[in-house]
């Protein structure tokens, strides 16, 4: 579903750029102008340049910008330390909050008028599943060698061949269902907030669902970190 | 309030996608004896391994939900309610 205005892709237009009709693309540049695309690369950009008006000079007694992140970024740290333990926390940090605001951020830029969510495309929440789901192998076959496999052989070597395949369905459920419910809960939240906008715009009729937005975005973002360092503690930890 | 927000989060983490594995288990399991009979065995063994990938879709999703009461959080909520 798509939004009515979305002002990235009439800028791209304006300059001369394909834009696709529907929701893919067909050649190499349409797709990389593919509405999901360029509004992930803005809220990159979002980010960057945030982070850095905000944390550009460092101070001992913080201001504004730089106590906001101080309270998110310790909150979080706490939080994955809580979690998975120090170590991993120490190597993983950097990636996992990074999903975070990622996913924060992108999740809520779909509420304002002209903006949409880019994680509302299966290909964008696709992509992250898929790095979290590699990344917590890695962790797995770093921490065990090949002893990881253990984790998937369940508790009696009788039951093996009953066990690997349960194991391995269910592992792979994680990568499904982990993607599938960011991708349709946020796409739920747009498609009902076009069609609203389009039934009764002129009478406030998507005020409710906004608020609701607002509490979905941030609860599915938060799962999302929750799940993926649940994942990374119990890949690392000993098979039961 | 905020001892209760991270609550809240981990109830919803943990609790809130036993659904949705559930359902994700099953279609991988019915998907991959549907793809072994079809493709593999090119409908030579049809109905069986669609049953038997059923089979285990359905005992791995049961099986999701057992890791589900096993996690951490529901772990040390055991250990608060007895101390």
């Amino acid at each position: 579903m798509e939004h009515p205005i979305l002002f990235i892709s009439i800028i791209l237009e304006k300059l001369g750029l394909p834009i696709p009709h529907g929701p893919i693309g067909n050649t190499f540049l349409e797709k990389l102008c593919e509405p999901y695309m360029t509004y992930t690369w803005f809220v990159m950009i979002f980010l960057v340049v945030v982070g850095k008006l905000t944390l550009s000079n460092i101070e001992m007694i913080p201001g504004k910008g730089q106590n906001f992140w101080e309270l998110a970024i310790g909150g979080m740290y706490d939080f994955f330390n809580d979690n998975m333990g120090r170590e991993l926390t120490e190597k993983l940090f950097p990636m996992i909050a990074t999903f975070a605001l990622y996913i924060a951020v992108a999740n809520l830029i779909g509420l304002i008028p002209g903006f949409m969510s880019p994680t509302s495309s299966i290909n964008t929440t696709l992509a992250l599943t898929i790095i979290v789901w590699i990344t917590h192998h890695i962790i797995g076959f770093r921490a065990h060698g090949v002893g990881y496999i253990k984790h998937y052989l369940g508790p009696i070597p009788v039951l093996i061949p009953l066990m690997f395949p349960i194991e391995l369905i269910s592992n792979i459920a994680r990568l499904l269902s982990l993607s599938i419910r960011l991708f349709g809960n946020i796409m739920a939240k747009e498609t009902l907030l076009g069609i609203l906008f389009m039934l009764a715009g002129a009478y406030f009729a998507p005020l409710p669902i906004m608020l609701l937005g607002v509490l979905v975005s941030l609860v599915q973002a938060m799962v999302f970190v929750l799940l993926t360092v649940v994942y990374f503690g119990q890949s690392n930890e000993h098979a039961h | 309030m905020a001892k209760l927000s991270t609550e809240m989060i981990h109830l919803l983490g943990n609790y809130g996608h036993i659904g949705f594995t559930f359902v994700a288990a099953i279609f991988i399991g019915l998907g991959g004896g549907i793809y072994l009979d079809e493709k593999f065995f090119d409908g030579s063994t049809s109905p069986w391994f669609t049953f038997i990938g059923l089979a285990f879709g359905v005992a791995a999703g049961f099986k999701s939900l057992f890791d589900i009461l096993k996690t951490p959080a529901a772990k040390s909520k055991d250990e608060d309610s007895e101390g």
